[in-house]
């Protein structure tokens, strides 16, 4: 399976963790299939822009294999309105959260 | 901690540059060193100097400007990128027999090799795509 191509991901026998960004709605194209195909471990997904849509109850059991990683941002759900509105697996986190779970992870990769 | 940006999204046609901005003053904020905002593909845009928005609009390139005043942050322009989309400072202008330019410090024209500079240098890459 394709999934297990990125789990033999480690540098020295310590596994990279790596942070997934999102800023595409579900909708558009296959963009949050693909990041959690390629998810593995420890690996965390932050939802930002149009891609903090994902994060609404009626679209959030696709990342339900994700519990305690998921993360969406603050500033973009409420310029959406939708603060308050994302499902209870998704951690809110503010612009200092964002830079915070960068400094977590090992590495930061971006889907757009 | 050493921060680097890679910006590819386009001003005011994505939210890709408002994004990178609002991460850049958090990361500023954090105690971390933001070494370098390298703009690239659509990105190159943000470097426009003819660039003049509606005054009740944030102005995204004088927020770059800002940026590189206040905190030392370089503001480095794939030239390859720039030069296909019109974008090049004076020198460059002159090269290829350009009337005007559009680019000028503190933005940098550099060789992509800078960004990979940037990659194997700092410690965290953090990118902004359209």
């Amino acid at each position: 399976m394709e999934r297990d191509r990125w789990r033999g991901r480690e540098t020295g026998g310590e596994t990279i963790v790596i942070l997934h960004v999102v800023n595409k709605a579900p909708d558009t194209g296959k963009t949050l299939e693909q990041v959690l195909t390629a998810m593995s471990g420890d690996d965390s997904l932050l939802l930002i822009e149009d891609g903090v849509l994902g994060s609404l109850p009626a679209l959030a059991d696709r990342c339900a294999g994700l519990p305690g990683r998921c993360y969406v941002l603050r500033e973009d759900l409420e310029s959406r309105g939708l603060l308050a509105r994302q499902d209870e697996r998704f951690a809110v986190v503010d612009i200092e959260g964002f830079v915070s779970l960068t400094e977590q992870a090992d590495k930061t990769v971006s889907w757009y | 901690m050493r921060y680097a940006i890679l910006l590819m999204g386009a001003p005011y046609s994505t939210q890709a540059s408002h994004s990178a901005l609002r991460f850049a003053r958090a990361v500023v904020a954090r105690g971390h060193r933001l070494e370098c905002v390298f703009f690239y593909h659509d990105g190159v845009h943000n470097a426009a100097r003819l660039a003049a928005p509606p005054q009740d609009e944030p102005h995204l390139v004088d927020g770059w400007i800002a940026l590189h005043t206040e905190h030392g942050v370089s503001l480095q322009v794939c030239i390859a990128a720039a030069l296909r989309r019109g974008l090049m400072d004076q020198r460059e202008a002159s090269r290829h027999g350009k009337a005007g330019y559009s680019v000028e410090a503190p933005f940098e024209l550099v060789g992509l090799g800078q960004l990979v500079d940037l990659g194997l240098d700092c410690d965290r890459l953090v990118t902004f795509g359209p």
